[in-house]
């Protein structure tokens, strides 16, 4: 059985509860083991623009604390796997920045030595478990059903760092949509930002560049927006919600986690995967 | 049916109390009855610190108001009109803004303090003196973001309005734009500032074909992009290369950064422009924290 630490960052348990619980599930079917570490704290990326030792500290002592249990980590969002995999190739790759954060760790008795991986979820199921494994489990494929995959940032960029799939032409999300028996569809703005790292700082550039994308993926013949992220999910969900309500127009493309969207497919009923929790409804998918 | 009223008694004595002491100061004024209760309550026990998502930022960022058993005691002291300094509010102002909002000290408060609300009511009480919180502009902000409904409008948009302000005060050299530069000597001690990190070090490799820029979503996103962001990407790595401080601090283009590094990853010179655009915000944070 394969085995990670789970790492749910500060936003999931209190924001997007259906992400964690559709990501256990399945992963529970495909035999991936995943442990959870209590002490974890915040991955660092909101810290970076304001100080980036500190950044690298908060990363790094999750690290530390996945290398003592002997784990590798599996994160959900992608703006802590960004964060964990940048500072886990600093501190595998500069001596000296890791000997003043270990300074640090050391007070807890936990320096990083850097032995352990950081992962996404979408690379677990995609390399560790196997699309031909993930297969086997389908119960009820879907038919007809068009999804545009949305990738987040961080699965593909800075690719020397995040190293998931070819940054500028991956395939990885739209192989694990297809497994479901649903179609991804080609649409041009696949691979853009979603606009939540601007939310609360500049909400008109990012609820702009929200609904570029969300209209973009309506046009190009999507029935479903498809995340695998935090920030991506609650934007394209809460706040593409929040917009319209105050234009009072429809939504032009409601959004589902890939683990809801996996899970359906393997047979879980909505009610576990969370999908009454998304903000715009979900109408009954599943085939 | 004594039970009940004499708690209600109870309950009342508390009340009177509580809002004879808290009565004086501004703070006191503006929590809420049962927040004034829940400072009495607090026993530091420091559980919320030891569960603090970024109580780890401590280490960095040395400011005992980042842990949260520490807050209550500034806000608690403040609430009860001791005199602190303006120096000890702005702590407090950074303290409540270091915060990812994850409710962990609320959940685990033994004694059921909604600390989480009290740090969102405190936060918009010292961000409406006026005093800029550089901490606004970056993603700490996304449950402010998602809470806007709750906020009035003006105070919601003021203190992101202030903070480009206090950064773009120390930036003068962005105003004069027919200012003929000097760029020998070049300000050393500002490139060697730069050289935070392994990471930022390569901006000089920069020959300045565009490309950055050119695939910037954000910088594509503007009819106008100069006018809305001041300068663009590649030139600000060229003002980086030319230790020009105030125009590679300067321009709304940082700010406005998705942080989604298409530009680092379409470079053909290996600039980490994203790596170097999150350093100069670090420096403009630090820069315009010093000159206060």
């Amino acid at each position: 059985m394969m085995k990670f630490a789970l790492f749910l960052g500060c936003q999931i348990p209190i924001r997007l509860k259906q992400y964690e619980t559709s990501s256990r599930l399945v992963s529970e079917r495909l035999g991936l083991e995943l442990i959870d570490i209590e002490e974890f704290n915040c991955c660092g990326y909101p810290l970076r623009n304001i100080d980036f030792k500190t950044f690298l500290l908060a990363s790094a002592r999750n690290l530390a604390l996945a290398e003592t249990k002997k784990l590798n980590v599996m994160t959900l969002c992608q703006c802590c796997y960004g964060a964990l995999k940048k500072a886990d190739f600093l501190l595998k790759e500069n001596l000296s920045l890791r000997k003043e954060v270990n300074a640090v760790l050391q007070q807890e008795g936990i320096p990083y030595e850097g032995k352990i991986e950081v992962k996404h979820l979408l690379s677990v199921l995609d390399q560790e478990v196997g699309v031909e494994a993930i297969r086997k489990r389908i119960e009820k494929p879907f038919q007809g059903l068009k999804i545009a995959a949305h990738y987040g940032c961080h699965a593909l960029r800075p690719s020397q760092i995040v190293r998931v799939d070819d940054p500028g032409n991956p395939s990885i999300f739209e192989r694990l949509v297809n497994v479901t028996g649903a179609e991804s569809i080609d649409w041009l703005m696949r691979l853009e930002c979603c606009g939540a790292p601007l939310l609360g700082s500049h909400d008109e550039l990012s609820t702009e560049m929200t609904l570029k994308k969300l209209n973009n993926g309506r046009e190009s013949g999507a029935d479903y927006l498809c995340t695998a992220c935090t920030y991506c999910q609650i934007q394209f969900d809460t706040v593409q919600q929040m917009i319209l309500s105050q234009q009072g127009s429809n939504p032009p493309l409601p959004s589902l986690l890939y683990p809801q969207l996996l899970g359906l497919s393997m047979g879980i009923p909505p009610e576990p995967l969370g999908l009454k929790m998304n903000k715009i409804p979900i109408r009954e998918i599943g085939s | 049916m004594n039970v009940s009223l004499s708690s209600k008694v109870l309950h009342w004595c508390k009340t009177l109390i509580h809002s004879r002491r808290f009565s004086k100061s501004w703070m006191g004024k503006s929590l809420s009855m049962i927040q004034l209760m829940e400072l009495d309550a607090c026993t530091h026990c420091a559980m919320c610190t030891s569960h603090c998502s970024v109580a780890i930022a401590f280490e960095g960022i040395p400011n005992i108001n980042i842990l949260p058993s520490e807050k209550v005691g500034s806000i608690k002291a403040l609430a009860s009109g001791s005199p602190l300094t303006e120096q000890e509010i702005r702590e407090l102002q950074e303290g409540v803004y270091l915060c990812t909002n994850c409710y962990r000290c609320t959940v685990v408060c033994p004694v059921g303090i909604n600390l989480q609300n009290l740090w969102i009511k405190v936060r918009e009480l010292l961000l409406h003196r006026g005093v800029p919180e550089l901490s606004v502009l970056s993603p700490l902000s996304y449950y402010r973001g998602l809470m806007k409904g709750e906020t009035v409008a003006g105070d919601y948009e003021e203190p992101l309005t202030q903070a480009r302000e206090a950064i773009s005060a120390q930036c003068g050299l962005m105003k004069k734009k027919d200012e003929v530069l000097h760029l020998i000597p070049v300000d050393e001690k500002f490139k060697g500032g730069l050289d935070l990190s392994a990471q930022a070090k390569n901006f000089s490799v920069c020959f300045g074909c565009q490309t950055c820029t050119t695939v910037c979503p954000v910088v594509g996103h503007y009819e106008n992009p100069q006018e809305v962001l001041g300068l663009l990407p590649h030139q600000i790595m060229h003002a980086a290369g030319l230790g020009l401080r105030d125009l590679a601090l300067g321009s709304n283009m940082l700010w406005d950064c998705l942080t989604c590094y298409q530009c680092q990853e379409q470079c053909p010179r290996g600039v980490s422009v994203t790596d170097v655009l999150y350093e100069l915000k670090n420096l403009a944070v630090r820069y315009t924290k010093e000159k206060r």
